[in-house]
């Protein structure tokens, strides 16, 4: 009996899943057009499955099993089950692959039914729950009916009722399985999923690739607005990336602003755009809300905003504004989804063309605008930290092998003691160097990260031509906001350097032998990752290289290298400033209490400002630079002062 | 940024200076053998250089004549070609740390002494006697005026081949070219006089001679008064006459300015502007003269604080402020600014103990900075963490001594405990800063509040250490620093008595503290005649009583430095507070309700009496020893400090010593009373290797 009603079973379900495909394709088309290579991608997906998303789901090697075993075994047995019981070609040792496939899927789905026994705070609960079951189901029932056809059972063993009552289990297990993929269950991550694999806006990231930069805005397009206004403004991929969600919440676990209580989690966020994609109201949500904000309360639909001018739509700004940017997210997300673009994109539509950005926002933005830097110093009053070293202008002498570039630390006293400290460094390496001084300009990062694109490319295009006008060999910076936009940003404007972040620079002089250091009597030293240096730009060796060099041996954080905790710092978030319990760079020091360390060593100026600004911190901030400079052993140069003298305060002005 | 205007640099003449703060020329008086600049000059430049100071004009009155005398106050001798190696290792030492450095050169006329060295004739225009130097002079001749002319600009050739950055012209302080320029001095009718170009043309002759020498890549400023605050002398208007004068040649580089001339006691005392001043009192005068000059104008006068330096920069009033007493107290102020430790910064309280030793010819010191001009003999300004055993250190004391034991104790890494019997720190500083005017010595105090409370020390205020309490923390070290008790009981006819209902008479002490009430009718007899009577006296007639304050000695304050017996005076003598010299207290008894007090006369012997209603003793400090001597016995050391060690700056011997048990070492007052710079030196130099 089974016999008979299994393919028209199967095929029903195929066709409901097809026709929910259909649907689901045309809700992502209500984006933007993007091209991508349709081909191409679908051809590099199944790498891009195996591969790369599975470095990252490896991570967790229990649930990255789990997850071979249940999908590989599902995949397999669905084809399988196609062939088997909907064609009926049951001969040979198709119907024993079905059997194994679906019986690996069964141990599997015992894994994941094991994860939700008590399941962590970051994973969505309501229809996710039923999950493990749903596969049980179906890869019981598909095991069940395939005992008869590889003989282990008789063709009719049990009764009716037991064919009943298996059809009914199978039922549920397709209705889960082939009708939920399309039409919104759980299984809809791997219909999605496969598909935003080979539709991927940012393709260099497989194979082992980065790509962090931002991408460019056309601010000339007359047809669309600036920025994201209506979920159907994102490109069409980015839709389609928003629906891969598993609900996993491994972004919301590593989220800084999440976890100190301001309105944001990764997870929601992509939740609401996809409510938003499909109309409707966030009330199904079952994952853990955005801190403080209460479930049920915003709605959307793909042609409204995403952001009520007053009131509530579908995310509130304060969403938009609490994000740092630091990527800890996207670093960890095992379905690839670029939760950071999707934020500025909505970022720049509330800047360009609301100009609502928040608190300080809009002030460091008219700075920008007026002086080219975010503090509204005077653009004249870039060198006068440097009255006192000389140091050689790219206007005078043209070329050097590397062009400091400064960054906006120039105006802040703190910084300043990091690139004097620089400057001594460079010097003691007898390094042909110069800087731009007062022709230098913001690097537009922040602004970037504000969502004023105009203002960015404004900033970008003019450091590009002064730039032009020099002959360097690369360009070194102790800020990784400047070195991430000089390096992955400006290129889009035209602008292709050799960037290095100081960290990398001191430790390739110290490979070749041009630096040398004191023997370290300092205690314990632990090392911050900044995010735009390390999940930005991979560089997380140098600078403990450098440290080594220096005979440091780093007490490592829990959290450090590609999970490195953000230290508030990025993406503005500091001038948007949006309130919660409390502050991302108070977490970060009591990470660094739990090693013991009374030094944490850093390598950017935000982290540094940020670090400092904690209240009855355990240890003391210095930058890489610092920590360098006071251990270079130099010939008597006459800009930097003797050995003997070992403390900072007189260092920092002296050097 | 903060403190923007602060660390703006500027171009004096072809000279970029870092930043807006300077060091303006004082007489350092560390510069011997001859006028060389010794080790001591050049680290004690190096210091502020390194501490981030953007230009040092060093060499207060340096002469460039023979016939100037430069050994009184050992300043810089510009009139040898000798000198010129000493300036190379200066500059190179201050700009090294990226510092600038000038030399303030000068012939000082009349205003010197002649009675010693080469047993000089003192020149001036017109043969007038200066009173503050008590000095005798000649009526200056035209080839003398031309010599010392040429002097100034061999002096200037000098300093430029040296390497210094530039030169200041003294036309200050009564000096020989202001000695021209003032009427009041300058009574000439050749043509050195008379006439103001006559006036100036001195002052004229010798900026032409220099700058033909230097040429124009070199820096040349002159250091100028805003008012002589004498009638007869040069007024505000004068002197903006004068500087518009000289600035039209275009020679001149920048101005610094000062407040008042100097040629009186009192007129001194305005020049360096002690405690009872307001902040920045004779700033109106530097801006009144920057309106009418084109080049950058130095104000330096009572200018301490980041924040009042910032607001006069940020008004635009003058172009660099002179923060000259305040890189005294704390040579890396710039530092501390840059470091975000503002609070950190020692600030000058205006003790003037630094003046009022160089007027006396001797070495200038801070009050509350042992380290200042010792770099040279290795005392720290910061202290490096001890790379020995960790030590529990026990300070008995809140006094100058003690705190600054605590401080650097703690610096070193020990764990470190005060007792301080009173309710607050301080001891005899609070005490001083009772007195009307005299609140800002209180500063001292503060700052070591602030740093023994950054330091985790632990404090034990109103808490008196015996040796039960010291045993119970198993001190490794124990300093005792628990000063002393006013000494009455040297004479019983005085009749004092521990019980305050029988004495007889009270002590400064007890009338600064509150602890007695002002009587209305009071005579303080005081035999110290440093501030502590000056002041109770003060404090007393600010609270209305009638005083008298009468010493042995040859004038009461004899013992207060230049620059502030003069502020006592004024606010006594208006209060109408008697004062009377060359009496004894022979005896105090008492008639009735009232206390009669005999004095005997110093030179004659002869009796007189006062009756009044309140007898006030200041007769010094006697040393409170019992603590020690109840420690002494038990004390791996005895007690002892071994002074060889000590005055070498070196570790007592006895901490590189095993045992088991305390070292006892003793500070301050309880040993002997000294003074606060005596106590924390000691305090300093003791714990430094702690």
């Amino acid at each position: 009996m089974l016999d008979s009603i299994l393919p028209v079973l199967i095929f029903s379900a195929l066709a409901l899943a097809v026709i929910g495909a259909w649907r689901r394709v045309r809700l992502w088309r209500q984006g933007r057009s993007s091209p991508v290579p349709i081909l191409k991608g679908l051809a590099a997906m199944p790498r891009r499955y195996l591969v790369d998303l599975h470095h990252v789901v490896g991570r967790d090697k229990v649930m990255s099993n789990t997850h071979v075993a249940t999908a590989g075994g599902f995949v397999l047995a669905a084809v399988l089950m196609i062939l088997v019981h909907g064609l009926g070609l049951a001969q040979g040792v198709l119907g024993w692959v079905l059997l194994a496939a679906s019986a690996c899927m069964f141990v599997g789905s015992l894994f994941v039914a094991r994860r939700r026994r008590n399941p962590p705070a970051r994973l969505s609960k309501g229809p996710w729950m039923r999950l493990p079951k749903s596969l049980m189901a179906f890869s019981l029932s598909v095991f069940l009916i395939t005992l008869p056809t590889v003989g282990i059972l008789p063709e009719d063993f049990g009764s009716w009722i037991l064919a009943v009552a298996l059809a009914a289990v199978l039922v549920w297990g397709l209705g889960e399985m082939f009708f939920g993929m399309t039409w919104g269950g759980p299984m809809k991550h791997a219909f999605a999923g496969a598909l935003h694999l080979a539709f991927h806006r940012r393709a260099e990231r497989f194979g082992g690739g980065r790509s962090t930069g931002l991408k460019a805005l056309n601010l000339d397009d007359p047809k669309s607005s600036l920025g994201v206004e209506t979920p159907s403004d994102f490109t069409w991929n980015q839709l389609l990336g928003f629906d891969a969600c598993v609900q996993c919440g491994r972004c919301e676990a590593m989220c800084p602003a999440f976890a100190a209580g301001q309105p944001l989690n990764p997870k929601k966020l992509i939740q609401d755009m996809v409510v938003g994609m499909a109309g409707g109201s966030d009330a199904n949500y079952a994952g853990s809300p955005y801190p403080d904000r209460p479930v049920g309360e915003h709605h959307g639909n793909p042609h409204g905003p995403i952001v009520a001018r007053e009131g509530k739509a579908l995310v509130d700004a304060e969403t938009l504004w609490s994000c740092t940017t630091c990527r800890a997210c996207v670093e960890e997300c095992p379905m690839m989804i670029e939760h950071v673009d999707a934020i500025v994109d909505m970022r720049r539509f509330l800047t360009l063309e609301h100009g609502n950005t928040p608190n300080k926002g809009a002030e460091v933005l008219d700075n920008l605008i007026a002086t080219d830097n975010p503090g509204g110093f005077d653009p004249g009053s870039r060198m006068h930290w440097a009255a006192d070293l000389n140091l050689p202008l790219m206007r005078d002498v043209k070329q050097a092998d590397v062009l400091l570039w400064l960054g906006d630390g120039v105006f802040d006293m703190r910084n300043q003691r990091t690139l004097r400290a620089l400057v001594k460094v460079l010097r003691g390496a007898g390094i042909d160097f110069a800087v731009l001084g007062n022709e230098e300009r913001d690097s537009g990062d922040v602004a970037r990260r504000l969502g004023d694109e105009a203002t960015f490319q404004s900033l970008a295009k003019r450091n590009i031509a002064t730039l032009s006008q020099y002959r360097f060999q690369r360009i070194v910076t102790c800020d990784p906001h400047s070195f991430h936009v000089l390096k992955n940003e400006y290129g889009e404007l035209d602008g292709h350097y050799e960037v290095f972040h100081h960290s990398t620079y001191i430790a390739e002089l110290y490979e070749a032998g041009r630096l040398h250091f004191k023997p370290w009597k300092g205690g314990t030293v632990t090392y911050h990752d900044p995010c735009y240096l390390g999940r930005y730009n991979g560089e997380y060796e140098a600078p403990r290289n450098v440290l080594r060099a220096l005979g440091i041996e780093v007490a490592e954080m829990a959290r450090s290298g590609y999970r490195s905790r953000c230290c508030g710092g990025g993406g503005g978030a500091p001038i948007t400033d949006i309130p919660g319990k409390q502050r991302i760079p108070d977490m970060r020091m009591n990470d660094v209490k739990e090693t013991g360390a009374d030094l944490v060593a850093v390598g950017c100026p935000q982290c540094t400002a940020m670090l400092e600004g904690v209240v009855d911190a355990t240890a003391e901030i210095r930058d890489i630079a610092e920590l360098v400079a006071d251990a270079l052993v130099t010939e008597s140069d006459p800009h930097t002062q003797p050995t003997a003298e070992a403390r900072i305060a007189i260092k920092e002005v002296a050097s | 940024m903060a403190f923007e205007a602060l660390f703006q640099p500027i171009e004096i003449g072809k000279l970029t200076i870092r930043n807006r703060v300077v060091s303006t020329a004082h007489a350092e008086v560390y510069a011997t053998d001859g006028g060389m600049t010794t080790e001591r000059y050049v680290k004690y430049y190096e210091e502020k250089a390194k501490g981030g100071c953007g230009l040092c004009i060093c060499g207060g009155s340096s002469v460039v004549s023979i016939d100037s005398p430069q050994a009184w106050w050992s300043s810089v001798n510009l009139a040898t070609d000798r000198i010129i190696p000493h300036f190379q290792n200066l500059a190179d030492a201050v700009h090294k740390h990226g510092g600038k450095i000038m030399i303030q050169i000068t012939h000082m006329g009349r205003r010197s002494r002649w009675d010693g060295y080469n047993w000089s004739t003192l020149l001036s225009p017109s043969g007038i006697r200066e009173p503050v130097h008590r000095s005798t002079c000649k009526t200056i001749e035209e080839e003398e005026i031309w010599r010392i002319i040429g002097d100034f600009a061999q002096a200037a050739r000098r300093a430029k081949e040296g390497g210094l950055d530039g030169v200041e012209l003294s036309a200050v302080h009564q000096h020989l070219i202001d000695q021209f320029w003032s009427p009041r001095v300058n009574k000439r009718t050749d043509e050195w006089g008379g006439s103001f170009e006559n006036r100036m043309r001195f002052g004229m002759e010798v900026l032409k001679a220099v700058r033909a020498e230097v040429g124009d890549d070199f820096v040349v400023g002159m250091r100028i008064c805003g008012d002589e605050f004498h009638p007869d002398g040069l007024t505000h208007e004068d002197m903006k006459q004068i500087a518009a004068y000289y600035d039209a040649t275009g020679m001149v580089d920048f101005f610094g300015v000062i407040g008042s001339g100097c040629d009186t006691h009192n007129t001194l005392a305005n020049v360096i502007p002690n405690m009872s001043y307001p902040p920045e009192p004779f700033l109106h005068l530097a801006a009144g003269i920057k309106e009418v000059v084109s080049v950058p104008v130095i104000h330096a006068q009572n200018i301490k604080d980041p924040n009042q330096a910032q607001r006069i920069l940020e008004g635009g009033y003058v172009d660099l402020v002179g923060m000259t007493r305040a890189h005294i107290a704390d040579p890396h102020f710039i530092a501390k600014i840059k470091m975000d430790q503002v609070d950190q910064i020692k600030q000058c309280v205006g003790a003037n103990y630094c003046i009022d030793r160089q007027y006396q010819g001797l070495d200038v010191l801070c009050i509350q900075n042992a380290a200042t001009s010792r770099e040279y003999m290795g005392l720290p300004h910061i202290i490096e963490k001890s790379e020995g055993p960790k030590r529990k250190v026990v300070v008995v004391g809140g006094g100058p001594g003690g705190m600054e034991a605590a401080r650097v104790a703690a610096e070193r890494g020990h764990e470190v405990t005060l007792f301080e019997a009173e309710g607050s720190l301080g001891g005899q500083i609070t005490l001083a800063s009772k007195a009307p005017q005299r609140d800002q010595i209180a500063g001292i105090t503060r700052w070591y509040q602030l740093e023994l409370a950054r330091l985790n020390v632990d404090l034990r205020l109103g808490t008196r250490a015996d040796e039960a309490t010291i045993a119970d923390l198993r001190p490794d070290i124990v300093v005792l620093a628990t000063g002393g008790q006013p000494f009455l009981s040297q004479f019983p006819e005085w009749g004092y008595s521990e019980n305050p209902e029988e004495s007889l008479v009270v002590s400064t002490w007890d009338i600064l503290s509150g602890a007695i009430e002002p009587g209305k009718n009071v005579l303080i007899y005081d035999t110290i005649c440093e501030f502590s009577g000056v002041s109770a006296a003060d404090y007393l007639a600010d609270k209305g009583a009638k005083v008298e304050i009468v010493t042995d000695d040859i004038k009461p304050g004899a013992a207060v430095g230049g620059t502030t017996f003069p502020t006592y005076y004024r606010s006594l003598y208006e209060k109408e507070v008697i004062m009377t010299s060359d009496l004894a207290l022979h005896k105090v008894y008492r008639e009735g309700d009232s206390l009669v007090a005999v004095l005997e006369n110093e030179y004659t012997g002869a009796l007189e009496e006062r009756v009044v209603d309140q007898v006030v003793v200041e007769n010094g400090v006697r040393p409170d020893e019992a603590l020690y001597y109840a420690l002494k016995e038990q004390s791996r050391n005895r007690g002892q400090i071994d002074v060889d060690a000590l005055y070498a700056i070196q570790p007592q011997p006895c901490l590189a010593e095993e045992g088991e048990g305390f070292l006892l070492f003793r500070l301050g007052d309880c040993t002997a009373p000294r003074n606060t710079h005596a106590a924390i030196y000691d305090a300093l130099r003791l714990c430094k290797d702690f």
